[in-house]
């Protein structure tokens, strides 16, 4: 025994723990012992049905003439010359010690049906082999997953206190007593039906009861596997990616019972979380307020761990004249970090040392409002100004009017929000349409995209002058792409809009 | 006390391994039955496609006797339900077998813990040997 944990401890890669490699060389043995096996079975099998068919051959050939000459075997070393005759005529030997004597036509059908026989077992070994060998090289890809090789890169959140994450109440789905029309509509059915036997009501009533414990019952099953799942964070390698990344989606959804109402919140956060690997930490991506700075986790992938900010507020976004989406701040962070990964450049773009913004949140300090020479946080920054009494606008009328006369007044043209929006917008589409159109397609997000501004976030005027122009003939075109699934009356609005800016600057 | 505990250890390990050969006899005739299963599955399929024109011999030891189509369809299903019989006899014989194997198996391993708590490292080198068998 021992030699043999040697030998395959020697033959397989050295990780931590010298049982895995050792339990997925001998899985991979087993596993390539019995394609093996497959591969011996599927070749005497084809050789059977290579001798039926010579058989047949002959079997067709063999009435032809009425005798031939041919050299006889006598015993084992000799041969003599001699005929054979009676062609048509043969014995069969049908199996287990049964002979019947058949012409060669019906012997021919014998031996088709055999063959059939034979084409089965054929096929179910092709179908057995093609099985061992797609497990194997299942725990191939498994062993890359866990190893360091390979594309798969590990990207973990570290969620420090779960409460922040949603404040306010809970949201449950699926409560027992939650749904309380339909049990009503049930008893004033069963009232009215009377010809039913008492029976059968009861078991309606008692269904519909079961099928909330049942939910009640599952749902704790879930969120005991959430736990589990997190606890055993380090021991999976991987072998649950798919229900893990399940479980986790829920267990991100605020770890409480968000089941039904947020899967799509749900899958549009955890996107980048498909394993439960453990990996050691390849990039940071953003220096955040508070972040968690695990290095080594000891494990195999690179991991890139990214965090939230203290900040979680709810924001509205105002996305047309009377629409407005309402998402967590907590999305709207994860996606810009995530963007912000992508584009592989953190924070490095305010050249203002004064409102140096290195975090989203930094934005929200930002853009504050000015109410009476009082700064006030403001709770988003497209809020439409009619509103509130915000300056920034996205895209009422309203915020036309005020449109130069902001700019000329504030150093920080925050105002020009819905230009930077547009401008923004104009650059993020294009720099990352594709992330862009994935929380389109999710229909609470589309306006969301607007609000990341990397780019040059706090512009002067001047340099803005600059810019906007020639960003205007574009944006109308873009702000019918964005909002166009969504309200089709506003770009015409928009359109004006921006030519009554137009107008203005001229 | 130790060598009293490894007797008993020795005698019940002779008793484990003669069960175990039990059951892979038993599996091996098990498999044997199931290719007669089969083949005789084809003989009747076979004897379907013949009509009473043909001559159906049984070979019984060196000679062919001459045996009617009927009756050969008729012996070949009889057969053919004996072989389910004896299959299915040998099913329940196997599942006894592995049940009293797993009895002995968990007595042993009780036995085993016993001798580790009575003698210690020598043990170990015992169950290291036990375990290569």
């Amino acid at each position: 025994m021992a030699s043999v944990h040697d030998q395959m401890a020697a033959a397989g890669k050295v990780k931590r723990s010298k049982d895995l490699p050792q339990g997925v060389e001998r899985l991979k043995e087993e596993h390539r012992k019995v394609v093996k096996d497959c591969r011996s079975q599927i070749e005497h099998w084809k050789k059977v049905e290579n001798d039926y068919e010579s058989l047949q051959e002959r079997l067709r050939t063999l009435p032809d003439k009425l005798s031939y000459d041919i050299m006889v075997p006598f015993g084992p070393l000799a041969f003599m010359p001699g005929k054979l005759v009676h062609t048509n005529e043969l014995t069969v030997l049908l199996g287990d010690n049964w002979f019947a004597k058949c012409s060669a036509k019906q012997a021919d059908a014998l031996v088709e049906h055999r063959k059939k026989h034979v084409k089965n077992t054929l096929d179910d070994l092709q179908k057995v082999m093609k099985n061992f060998q797609n497990r194997a090289d299942f725990t191939d890809d498994l062993e890359k997953l866990t190893g360091d090789t390979g594309d798969f890169v590990d990207i973990r959140e570290e969620v420090i206190n779960e409460e922040e994450v949603t404040k306010g109440k809970h949201r449950l789905a699926h409560k027992a007593n939650s749904k309380p029309k339909q049990v009503y509509l049930l008893e004033l059915e069963e009232d009215k039906e009377k010809k039913e036997g008492d029976d059968e009501r009861t078991t309606g009533v008692l269904s519909e009861e079961e099928l909330w414990a049942r939910l009640d019952e599952l749902e704790r099953q879930e969120e005991l596997q959430d736990e589990r799942y997190r606890l055993d964070s380090t021991d999976t390698n991987g072998e649950d990616t798919t229900s893990s990344s399940e479980e986790e989606k829920e267990a991100d959804g605020g770890s409480d019972v968000q089941v039904n109402g947020h899967q799509k919140e749900n899958g549009w956060l955890p996107t980048s979380i498909t394993s439960q690997m453990n990996g050691t930490n390849g990039s940071h991506p953003e220096d955040e307020e508070e972040e968690d700075c695990d290095e080594e986790a000891g494990n195999g992938l690179p991991t890139i761990y990214f965090s939230h900010t203290a900040e979680f507020k709810k924001v509205r976004i105002n996305t047309g004249k009377n629409t407005t989406l309402k998402f967590s701040e907590r999305n709207e962070q994860k996606a810009q970090a995530k963007r912000k990964k992508k584009s592989g450049k953190s924070n490095g773009h305010s050249p203002h040392e004064s409102y140096k913004i290195t975090s989203p949140a930094d934005i929200y300090r930002v853009f504050v409002d000015l109410v009476n020479g009082e700064p006030i946080p403001r709770k988003s920054i497209l809020k439409s100004r009619s509103r509130e009494n915000s300056m920034c606008s996205d895209t009422s009328e309203s915020s036309t009017a005020d449109f130069e006369e902001r700019r000329a007044a504030f150093g920080r043209s925050w105002s020009h929000d819905d230009a930077t929006h547009s401008d923004t917008s104009d650059g993020i589409t294009e720099e990352e349409s594709p992330t862009g159109t994935s929380p389109r397609t999710n229909g609470r997000f589309e306006a969301f995209t607007g609000t990341v501004i990397e780019k040059d976030p706090l512009p002067c005027s001047i340099p803005h002058l600059t810019i906007a122009p020639p960003a205007l003939p574009t944006i109308p075109e873009r702000k019918l792409e964005e909002v166009g699934p969504e309200a089709p009356q506003e770009p015409p609005k928009r359109m004006s809009k921006f030519k009554a800016t137009q107008l203005h600057q001229k | 006390m130790a060598e009293a505990i490894h007797k008993k250890l020795q005698s019940e390990l002779e008793k484990y391994q003669q069960m175990q050969k039990d059951v892979s006899k038993s599996m091996s005739s098990r498999q044997k039955l199931e290719a007669q299963l089969t083949e005789n599955n084809i003989v009747k399929e076979e004897l379907a496609l013949l009509d009473s024109q043909n001559t159906v011999y049984k070979l019984i030891g060196p000679v062919l006797v001459k045996q009617d189509l009927d009756e050969a369809k008729a012996t070949v299903s009889k057969r053919l339900e004996y072989i389910n019989g004896e299959i299915q006899r040998y099913e329940s014989l196997l599942k006894e077998m592995e049940r009293k194997s797993e009895q002995h198996r968990e007595v042993l391993s009780s036995l085993q813990q016993e001798y580790q708590r009575a003698q210690g490292q020598a043990v170990g080198k015992f169950q290291k040997g036990k375990k290569k068998i």
